[in-house]
């Protein structure tokens, strides 16, 4: 499977720029303010080469939220951010007068639901555009070293591509950058392109 | 050639080719006469209007450079004459309420024939 054409890559970050922005009216109403999201650009790569500059995996923990997704094409889908960065957003979504102690209890809870909400609202808006459906698993809460996770995306052989989404969010003008990573095999990857080749084909 | 009086002229301005070409193909199916050019950016969008000022404009609002938004206002500044709708995925009432209050109206995106048809309702209203 060659990488993707540039039309291909627009076409998916016009899709998930749709989804970011569907997760954005959601989180907006949680929160009670102006939320941004947006995806500056989308990389498909073979998971042979990334690396944690491709993540911007520097060093410290990470917060992770993961989800499998089935249906033309089957995805495990990873949204991961600094957990400095995961609590902050925590806070923006609970009571921001809570101590760091007390946003700790709630990470896990809030975290699985701000994952939902990106994961869903990205694949849903892909499902609708690209025309499929996709059934999605309970969202899981992990904290991990960079190390760990560039272990666990080499080592799937089983998914050998990556397609990773760049993703900047702001609630209450506070930015946060994170990235959104989909584990695909080699079929759903050519399912996936086959998909985008029928959404370009009546336009091109 | 003489341009007949039902020809309009559209500028679409979105940095995605993919939306541009979404929304030149649906809106040509249903308008076949228009005379469509396009911008990848807000700044491209106000040079071209500055040269050859058209009918209608949809503008996307996420793009590199300024934004749709104040691309459109700086448009409407100096050329009030022009229709724009505002096509974007984020419809986050600060932004409804951004676009109405420059004259505009706000579409959500995808560009699917129903959000083009809301677009074409506006077009059609306001001349």
């Amino acid at each position: 499977m060659n990488s993707l054409n540039e039309l291909q890559l627009d076409a998916l970050t016009e899709v998930f720029s749709i989804g970011a922005g569907r997760a954005a009216l959601s989180l907006s109403e949680i929160v009670g303010d102006e939320v941004r999201i947006s995806v500056p650009s989308v990389q498909v790569i073979s998971s042979n080469d990334i690396s944690s500059t491709t993540l911007s995996l520097n060093s410290g923990r990470f917060g992770a939220v993961s989800q499998n997704f089935s249906g033309p094409f089957n995805a495990e889908a990873l949204l991961l951010f600094t957990e400095e960065q995961a609590l902050k957003i925590v806070s923006d979504m609970m009571d921001s007068q809570m101590s760091l102690e007390e946003l700790a209890e709630f990470e896990h809870e809030a975290m699985c639901e701000l994952g939902n909400i990106i994961l869903n609202a990205c694949l849903s808006a892909m499902a609708d555009i690209l025309n499929f459906t996709l059934d999605s698993s309970l969202p899981n809460y992990t904290v991990a070293s960079a190390d760990d996770i560039l272990m666990r995306l080499k080592k799937n052989t089983n998914q050998p591509y990556i397609m990773i989404l760049h993703i900047d969010l702001a609630i209450e003008n506070q930015r946060t950058a994170g990235n959104l990573v989909f584990l695909l095999s080699s079929a759903s990857l050519t399912n996936l392109v086959t998909h985008i080749d029928q959404f370009l084909d009546p336009i091109s | 050639m003489p341009v007949d009086s039902s020809t309009k002229t559209l500028l679409i301005v979105d940095d995605s080719k993919v939306s541009r070409m979404l929304i030149r193909t649906h809106i040509l199916s249903q308008r076949p006469e228009w005379i469509i050019s396009e911008a990848a950016c807000g700044e491209d969008a106000i040079a071209l209007v500055a040269n050859d000022l058209p009918d209608f404009c949809t503008m996307d609002i996420n793009m590199p450079g300024i934004s749709g938004t104040e691309a459109a206002e700086h448009i409407l500044a100096n050329h009030p004459s022009v229709k724009i709708v505002i096509f974007s995925a984020n419809i986050q009432e600060t932004h409804q309420e951004r676009a109405r209050s420059l004259g505009t109206i706000l579409v959500a995106k995808p560009v699917t024939e129903k959000s083009i048809a809301l677009a074409l309702d506006y077009f059609d209203n306001a001349q």
